[in-house]
């Protein structure tokens, strides 16, 4: 039987009177690249917030790879890489500086952090900019740093909040190549993204989270098992999504009600 | 085709832009830790307030007094007084008073004089201006009970004032603005301006020294003063008072000239930020690489007895204080303050005379007022951490290490102070005895490490954001601020009170052997406490990212 990398039972967090996150289980085997999909609002950056000890959840527990999150952080932090929401960098650091710095803080020795953060650096193409403050970095280069400190450890599950938002063309293909590479050497990948197509491109498994409840959970083809559509099309992500979002009654925003505008 | 929107009502927008501001501060009260912080700035702002009230019957007196005894050129001090203080004490205090920022506001269909007047404001909400119309309004009042046929005169003369004020204030806070828009600029002027505010305090010894010889020159110099606004100010009243309406009318002229001189070099300003200048930093270009990232060494490593997180935290901590401008020269000012203060107060030192603060006493004095500054900082240890500050929560370590790392690069900052400031005051003014110079380390040791303990509540409790090297707009939690203030107040009156009894006991080693007992006290409840900020941190964590990350 598969190892199990993420579990969560009845995972919940309000804030206030609002339920952002309620009563989530979500089930992700070792080795998925699995895709954390949601409208605007509807849960996931708290979610991947909560998975990965940002966030305290308001009830419900959670293991990662079997090792009780609440119990214990700090083993359970060893074993993951993150790309938060806004990074999380120290824009004072260079970015080789950053790195040196995460991969003392993730235990590696000098030997190790020096070299995995050479080859990092190169790899981001970030290596020709030896002295510029993360600070001066574009939003793109920040993001491709962020994700090098998140997998110099070499964790075991990545979280990525909206990993390619700002990354050009050609690093993307980089990064999904880098990616898709961790996935088939065990990986488990734990992704969010508004852009369906590379969630489709990339994940194996798929869950929808919609006002803090997740309705949908499963692999790509089960999901679209569950969705009808004319003989000879295939059920693209998109369909998947839109089909299962509406289901509470939510429609897309009709153009009519913006006649003024037209 | 959509319909074009109507052209708004020019005081419609200045009405939308209060009432933004105001439902801003309402929204921010949500949150229970700006509700601490407005609490934290009314009670300091009941300090400023006493302060105000006092000047006020001070002007009112002295505008009273003057006019009554027929003084009429001193009122131009007054005056004087007065611009000094509004244009000056924002570029001290404030950083140029509450953000304006015009970008924010130059996407919606706003006129450039809506702009102007908007920014011109703000330009009276700041402390400064308050307090300089309060003073200006008892100037007022103090001028029309001593003579009351002047109230229009002095009314008009008040006006004009006021509005050559705020738009010169407007003026030059726009003028720096500019020149501190980069980073690097910024930090060099913090770091001259920093300096010529410590050079200020060797103003007196010079004064000492030179008076006679510059009195000559100085007096050479005072007509000019004659021709600028305050004296103008002062000038036309006293015309008037003396019923001479030509020579009311000449300087009152003068004056209104310098206002619209201010009012078209602030309009000139607004319009070309109105235009789209865009002051904000860029990425910087790209550079070719110096050398080859592969060939970068750190050397053998030099904090091997700490544990790799806490090395790591203490490293960072080191390259952000290499990196802060304004750090760098706090860190200049204990010597520099030992040398002036030597300069002013010591015994020995040959510009003092018999009547100066004993080695015995200065030593303990020095070192108090050392830790007052240099400990500031750490009630707000996490301010420059921004969005690194979730790297803590989600890397695998207790919170307990990242405490254990700040606290130790400051304990190594301030050891290297106080060895520099101890030599400084070998040379200056000599040693205190054996039992003042170990019950002064002592009291060193309990007054760091008990305000540490503390400080690093304060970091958790009323976090504050701010920015590298940059003056505008940065500001301490004003909880934080009573919090560093209060816990001051009591290591110094502890370390006050145990000094002195054993003056009084004549038991000269008394103070010793108590610092170091509450010394012992203070590291123990130091490292007890880690644990329970650990929790702390976990319970605030939401709190402090969502600060920080702003």
């Amino acid at each position: 039987m598969s190892e199990v990398a993420i579990q969560t039972q009845k995972l919940t967090r309000k804030f206030g009177d609002l339920i952002a996150v309620d009563g989530i289980d979500l089930q992700v085997t070792a080795g998925q690249f699995f895709g954390f999909l949601g409208p605007n609002g509807a849960g996931k950056s708290t979610t991947i917030k909560i998975l990965t000890g940002l966030l305290a959840p308001t009830s419900g527990s959670m293991q990662l790879l079997g090792v009780d999150f609440a119990a214990h952080p700090v083993e359970v932090k060893r074993q993951i890489g993150v790309v938060p929401e806004g990074m999380g960098l120290f824009e004072r650091l260079t970015g080789s500086e950053y790195l040196k710095f995460v991969g003392r803080m993730y235990g590696l020795d000098r030997v190790t952090t020096q070299r995995r953060s050479e080859e990092l650096l190169d790899f981001m193409q970030l290596a020709d900019r030896p002295k510029t403050m993360i600070a001066d970095y574009s939003h793109g280069m920040q993001k491709k740093l962020a994700l090098a400190a998140a997998v110099i450890h070499g964790p075991r599950i990545l979280f990525l909040d909206e990993p390619f938002e700002g990354v050009d063309a050609l690093a993307a293909g980089a990064l999904k190549a880098l990616l898709a590479r961790m996935t088939e050497r065990g990986t488990t990948i734990f992704l969010t993204s508004h852009v369906l197509e590379i969630v489709e491109r990339l994940c194996s498994h798929v869950a929808i989270i919609h006002k803090g409840r997740l309705v949908a959970q499963g692999s790509l083809e089960e999901l679209r098992a569950g969705i009808s559509v004319e003989a000879g099309d295939k059920t693209t992500l998109e369909q998947i999504f839109l089909s299962v979002v509406r289901q509470d009654g939510t429609e897309r925003p009709q153009l009519e009600e913006l006649s003024w505008l037209m | 085709m959509a319909d074009v929107a109507q052209s708004v009502n020019f005081f419609e927008q200045i009405r939308q832009v209060s009432a933004l501001r105001w439902r801003i501060l309402r929204n921010s009260m949500r949150k229970k830790n700006n509700r601490l912080d407005l609490i934290g700035m009314i009670v300091t702002g009941v300090f400023g307030g006493i302060l105000v009230v006092g000047l006020s019957f001070a002007f009112y007196a002295g505008a009273y007094a003057f006019l009554s005894q027929g003084r009429l050129e001193w009122m131009a001090l007054l005056f004087w007084g007065i611009f000094l203080f509004w244009q000056i004490f924002p570029v001290f205090v404030a950083g140029f008073g509450a953000n304006f920022e015009f970008r924010a506001l130059l996407r919606f269909p706003l006129s450039l004089r809506a702009l102007y007047i908007i920014g011109l404001a703000y330009g009276f909400a700041d402390f400064s201006a308050m307090a300089s119309v309060c003073w200006l309004l008892a100037m007022t009042a103090g001028s029309t009970t001593a003579k009351p046929g002047l109230l229009p005169a002095m009314l008009l003369i008040v006006a004009a004032f006021m509005l050559l004020n705020a738009t010169l204030e407007r003026l030059i806070g726009s003028w720096l603005e500019r020149l501190l828009s980069r980073r690097r600029t910024r930090e060099l002027f913090l770091g001259l301006f920093i300096l010529s505010m410590v050079s200020l305090n060797f103003v007196t010894p010079l004064v000492q020294r030179y008076s006679a010889s510059a009195r000559p020159a100085f007096l050479r110099l005072l007509p000019y003063f004659a021709w600028l606004p305050p004296s103008l100010a002062g000038r036309s009243l006293a015309a008037v008072t003396r019923l001479q309406p030509a020579g009311f009318l000449l300087n009152f002229a003068i004056l209104l000239f310098y206002v619209v001189l201010f009012s078209a070099l602030l309009w000139r300003r607004f319009a070309a930020q109105y235009r789209g200048e865009e002051l904000s930093e860029t990425a910087a270009p790209a550079r070719p690489a110096v050398r080859p990232i592969a060939a970068t060494d750190d050397g053998p490593d030099r904090l091997g007895l700490l544990s790799p997180q806490v090395a790591a935290i203490v490293r960072k901590e080191f390259r952000y204080l290499t990196r802060n401008g304004f750090a760098y020269i706090t860190l200049l000012m204990p010597p520099l303050l030992i040398l002036i203060f030597s300069m002013n107060f010591a015994g020995r030192h040959p510009n003092v005379g018999g009547g100066g603060v004993s080695t015995e006493m200065f030593f303990p004095g020095m070192m108090a007022y050392l830790i007052l500054i240099l400990m500031a900082p750490a009630y707000n240890c996490f301010a420059y951490e921004g969005r690194g500050i979730q790297a803590y929560f989600t890397a695998p370590l207790r919170f307990r290490e990242v405490f254990l790392a700040k606290n130790l690069m400051l304990v190594a900052v301030l050891s290297v102070e106080i060895m520099l400031s101890l030599a400084m005051l070998a040379w200056r003014v000599g040693l205190p005895s054996a039992h003042m110079l170990v019950a002064t380390c002592a009291a060193i040791i309990f007054t760091i490490i008990g305000q540490l303990t503390i400080a690093n509540w304060s970091s958790l409790k009323f976090p504050r954001k701010m920015e590298f090297g940059q003056m505008r707009g940065q500001r301490q939690s004003g909880m934080a601020v009573l919090v560093a203030f209060g816990s001051q107040i009591l290591m110094g009156g502890i370390s006050a009170v145990i000094l002195f009894t054993g003056i009084w006991t004549g038991n000269l080693w008394l103070p010793a052997e108590a610092f170091v007992f509450l010394a012992a006290a203070a590291v123990g409840g130091y490292f007890a406490s880690l644990d329970a900020l650990t929790r702390l941190a976990e319970e605030k964590k939401e709190v402090l990212i969502e600060t920080l990350t702003r």
